[in-house]
């Protein structure tokens, strides 16, 4: 046999023997990454299993949510009106047009941040409908930091201007709004309504007080015989209502001469007992 | 052509294919035993991350809650719908 012969065969058998080495290692490199990937395959089918509900889960909460949301912005437009949009413009900027598409309106959406302080944004807004637009939303805002609600209302014309309003009326000042109401029985109040104590105060005929001195004054001239009527006690007569008998006649109250004479004609048993009061009250039964 | 240049010839072959045949056999082996690490790395994540998917369940009271508080917030804007007047 040749030497090139013996040569080529001895190549050969180290081709074959590289082969068989280096396959041999990569196969089993193979059945290891064969067993790893059984490991991994079964954390990832656990993972599929246990993310298997989370989009149905998912997609009721956004759905829920979006209602919700639906719903409060059918609110919001329904008691913001035009001005809604410019509220959750001043709010969230850049959402006033995606709120106005959601809600399939067009328009022009005006930051009611700008003009007004929020809180009278959107009192003026919810009560009044809010002259949005009243200023240039790139200018300053129009309202006063001091007095705030002023300027507010300085935004809604009044003939005579925002100051002509009429004042709320004050609890006890006027009349109509007394603290006090007639009373059903006639008696006497320590203080009127005004603080004041009652003796200090100017006799009133119209209060509908028992006023003592005064009837017999009215009566004086039509009623000859005063005395009876005004016995309200039951020891009799008191020393000044026994008085006026003893007086000179009064001239000067046009009623004449004769009906003050008449009462000491008619008035037998009082003078008798005119030196004989003991008390300040007057004579006692027993003494008449 | 004579038989010996020819036998010669091959075994020239021969020698050279043998290292080049071996250089690759060795580069498909190292790339085959780099492969385990990194999957045995996989499958550590992997069962950490099917460990953390255990409160996935809770999206479920989470739905519960989300469902009431919304019923809250739409009862919240019915009274306000009859509060408020319309602008």
């Amino acid at each position: 046999m040749k030497i090139q012969v013996a040569i080529i065969l001895l190549e050969v058998v180290l081709i074959i023997l590289a082969l068989a080495v280096y396959l041999i290692a990569t196969i089993v490199h193979l059945f290891r990454i064969n067993a790893g990937l059984d490991v991994v395959l079964a954390s990832v089918d656990e993972i599929v299993a246990k993310t298997a509900p989370v989009n149905g889960v998912l997609d009721a909460i956004n759905g829920t949510l979006v209602t919700a949301r639906d719903a409060l912005e059918g609110l919001h437009l329904k008691k913001g009106g035009p001005d809604a949009a410019g509220l959750v413009e001043s709010l969230f900027p850049g959402e006033g047009a995606n709120f106005l598409r959601r809600v399939g309106k067009s328009g022009k959406v005006v930051n009611v941040g700008t003009v007004y302080t929020r809180g009278v944004g959107i009192l003026a807004s919810l009560g009044r409908g809010a002259p949005v637009g009243a200023a240039h939303t790139k200018g300053p805002a129009v309202r006063d930091p001091k007095y705030s609600t002023t300027a507010a209302s300085m935004l809604y014309p009044r003939p005579g201007g925002a100051r002509s309003r009429p004042k709320s009326p004050v609890v006890g000042r006027e009349p109509a709004h007394s603290p006090y109401e007639a009373a059903l029985t006639p008696g006497e109040r320590p203080r009127d309504p005004t603080g004041r104590a009652v003796e200090a105060r100017p006799q009133d005929t119209s209060s509908g007080q028992i006023n003592v001195e005064k009837q017999p004054e009215a009566a004086e001239p039509a009623a000859p015989a005063p005395a009876p009527a005004r016995i309200t006690s039951a020891k009799g007569t008191r020393p000044w209502e026994q008085a006026p008998p003893q007086r000179p006649p009064d001239t000067g109250s046009g009623g004449g001469a004769a009906p003050p004479a008449q009462p000491e004609a008619d008035a037998p048993p009082a003078p008798p007992t005119s030196g004989r009061i003991t008390t300040a009250k007057g004579t006692r039964p027993w003494e008449r | 052509m004579d038989p010996d240049i020819a036998l010669w010839l091959m075994v020239i072959v021969l020698a050279v294919v043998i290292p080049i045949l071996v250089v690759l056999l060795k580069g498909v082996l190292q790339a085959a035993s780099s492969i385990p690490p990194k999957i045995d790395a996989i499958a550590g994540v992997a069962a950490a991350a099917s460990k953390d998917l255990d409160a996935v369940v809770v999206l479920l009271t989470t739905q519960n809650y989300i469902s009431q508080i919304t019923g809250s917030v739409l009862n919240y804007g019915g009274s306000l719908n009859v509060a408020l007047p319309d602008a």
